[in-house]
């Protein structure tokens, strides 16, 4: 069997886990909070992708474009209401407050969705694009990895052109000099959790066409999302793509020569690996955090 | 003096509706309501509640103490010790997982209160001998046997297994592959996952580039879906899949034709067997819920009905595990009879059938004797 195969796979299947990684490294990155409820607000991002597909008829790929703005004012509110309150708090308390609202965005979702996986079939759920010397590719996959790039390369042109990534980045570089420097800090916490929250929905919705829609689809890509954003550098938003990029490689490539049932241990020796070597992650500033 | 009359006259009046209706049996259920199982953990729910209205008719009053595990083993058994000491059950019915109810079976006889397991197939529940531990449901050997049996007149050469690293998957795989070599069956792949990922595919290129006959695969719900997604994405094309019980044998896997179809499973029991009460409890179940009842379903009221009935003709738990071991019974899931055989104790020899999805729907292609339609072999897309 082909080398490439796996290698592919694993880059498109990476794209997915790179966009939720980058959604909780930015937040992490300018309000210096892990974000335990990301996980649960892909989920949502999932059946907000769902319901419009199966109400309102239009394609998941293509509602992004009202899942995102809805996403960015959800995680701008939850910011405003919730996570201001506890951003000078110790980061136990920050933590307590994530995994409750997640907890209380999942059991809700159970209540209201009941606990039934929903499958989102569309015309292209399992058809693939073959390429010479037996490769396939998967053509949601596909689509989901263009859409990432795109959404990437918008977020990057963002924040380095525009007035208020710069003062993104400046948050994220010292929140008390940028407020020194006139940045209203409070604002860009909000921003940045708005932002994070389009990123996480958008990664649900673009991986709901190719996996199946459950209130508690999030925690297992909670963990991967975290692993990403700790291996690529914690704050680092383009040590997050490569993260993700690394995980879904190393995942398909142990799982092709090793076995699927190893490719969590390979991943968390890599992530150890990493850890002990380098433990700022990958592009992450030495010493950046306090 | 008057007033002690008066309190005893009250103490009376409340203590009457005690004795007109008989105390109801107390039964526990232990069931996956919330984790990752919960989807098939509500058909059993919706099965229990059906038996409790059935046996209400009957004049059994059940008063059946439900307790959520959420799939872990270590709750189940927290679940178990709660409804033995501090509700003081006669029997308890459950729990639905293999890891759950096997722990929890490890424990009965040191409570010596029965416990029914309805629909866990781990072989070794009821291997080690316990008293007070009864299986309804057919162990895990049987899924693949009856399955192996049904293509075993088209003489596949070669077999790969897919399967979920669970107790179930485990359990049923490795009793598979004993059934694959007694056949003569060549094993060609075998990969086990864990649950719950989004990227199959380079288990299953690996399992396409054996070229296998047959293709054996277990799994709970929703991986179901995406594994049959994927092996269509990558082109996996072997003469048959046979999907052992769990996520093969959900409506919602049928409803996905595109990938489902002509798909074959295992199952403890479908709506159009010639078993008493079977098609009427399957079309009563689907007015009352609006969707089809997975086996787990018909398993769960089997269960209650069985430990009920029991129940309330017995005084205490050590008289209910005589009659259970002695009884033997006749409903939805065919003869019941809990008994001793080739290594197992107090286990209901049930007959598993085979089902194949023809256009969404599945139809029961073996044993000849239940079923009404033929297997379609070999598979095309």
């Amino acid at each position: 069997m082909s080398f490439l195969q796996p290698l592919l796979s694993g880059i498109l299947t990476g794209g997915v886990y790179a966009l939720a990684g980058i959604g909780m490294s930015l937040v992490f990155g300018v309000m210096n909070i892990s974000n335990f409820a990301h996980g649960d607000l892909m989920m949502l991002g999932m059946y907000l992708a769902y319901f419009a597909f199966t109400l309102l008829h239009i394609d998941p790929y293509l509602s992004l474009v009202l899942i995102l703005p809805t996403a960015f004012l959800f995680g701008y509110l939850l910011e405003r209401l919730f996570i201001n309150r506890v951003i000078n708090h110790p980061h136990q308390n920050q933590i307590l407050l994530t995994i409750g609202l997640g907890l209380i965005m999942s059991n809700t979702a159970l209540l209201a969705f009941t606990s039934d996986p929903k499958i989102l079939t569309t015309s292209y759920s399992s058809s693939a694009f073959n390429l010479p010397g037996g490769i396939s590719i998967s053509a949601p996959l596909l689509f989901s990895f263009l859409i990432t790039c795109v959404i990437i390369a918008i977020l990057y042109i963002f924040l380095s052109k525009s007035t208020t990534g710069m003062a993104l980045r400046a948050t994220s570089q010292n929140r008390e000099a940028a407020q020194l420097m006139g940045i209203n800090v409070a604002k860009m916490s909000a921003i940045a959790f708005g932002l994070g929250t389009a990123l996480a929905a958008t990664a649900g919705a673009l991986i709901a066409p190719t996996y199946y829609i459950h209130p508690l689809a999030g925690h297992s890509f909670l963990l991967k999302a975290f692993t990403i954003c700790v291996l690529g550098g914690l704050g680092s938003v383009v040590g997050a793509g490569v993260g993700g990029i690394i995980i879904g490689v190393v995942e398909a490539m142990s799982a092709t020569y090793l076995s699927s049932d190893w490719k969590d241990v390979v991943v968390f020796v890599l992530f150890l690996a990493v850890l002990l070597l380098r433990p700022q992650g990958l592009f992450g500033k030495k010493g950046g955090q306090s | 003096m008057k007033k002690k009359f008066a309190s005893i006259v009250a103490a009376a009046l409340l203590a009457l509706p005690m004795l007109l209706h008989a105390a109801p049996v107390r039964i526990g259920f232990i069931n996956s309501i919330t984790g990752k199982e919960a989807q098939i953990g509500e058909n059993l729910t919706n099965g229990a509640t059906m038996a409790i209205e059935d046996l209400k008719i009957k004049g059994i009053q059940v008063e059946l103490i439900k307790e959520d595990d959420g799939g872990d083993p270590k709750n189940a058994l927290a679940a178990y010790e709660k409804l033995v000491t501090r509700d003081a059950v006669m029997g308890v019915v459950g729990p639905y997982t293999s890891g759950c109810a096997n722990v929890v079976a490890s424990r009965a006889d040191q409570y010596q209160v029965p416990l029914l397991v309805p629909a866990a197939a781990k072989e070794e529940i009821t291997m080690k001998g316990y008293r007070n531990v009864f299986r309804l449901n057919a162990p895990a050997n049987v899924y693949s046997m009856v399955l192996m049996d049904a293509v075993k007149s088209y003489k596949p050469k070669t077999i790969a297994f897919v399967y979920a690293a669970t107790d179930f998957g485990v359990s049923t795989v490795k009793t598979a592959q004993e059934n694959a070599l007694k056949m003569g069956l060549k094993e060609v792949a075998n990969e086990k996952y864990q649950q719950g990922q989004p990227d199959y595919r380079p288990s299953l290129s690996k399992v396409k580039a054996a070229n296998p006959d047959l293709v054996f695969l277990v799994s709970y719900d929703a991986d179901a879906i995406l594994l049959m997604r994927q092996a269509k994405e990558i082109g996996l094309s072997p003469k048959a899949f046979l999907g052992a019980g769990a996520g093969y044998t959900t409506a919602q896997f049928a409803q996905q034709t595109e990938i489902s179809n002509l798909v074959v499973s295992a199952t403890q029991w479908t709506d159009d067997v010639n078993w008493a009460g079977a098609a009427d409890f399957g079309s009563r179940y689907k007015a009352k819920f609006g969707k089809e009842p997975s086996y787990h379903a018909a398993c769960a009221y089997e269960a209650i009905r069985i430990m009920s009935e029991s129940a309330s003709k017995s005084k205490n738990p050590a008289a209910l595990r005589t009659a259970l071991k002695a009884g033997s019974w006749s409903g939805i899931m065919g003869p019941v009879k809990f008994a001793d055989y080739s290594g197992f104790t107090n286990q209901n020899n049930h007959p598993m059938l085979v089902q194949q999805i023809q256009n969404g729907k599945y139809e029961t292609v073996y044993p000849a004797t239940f079923s009404k339609k033929k297997l379609v072999y070999p598979f095309k897309r």
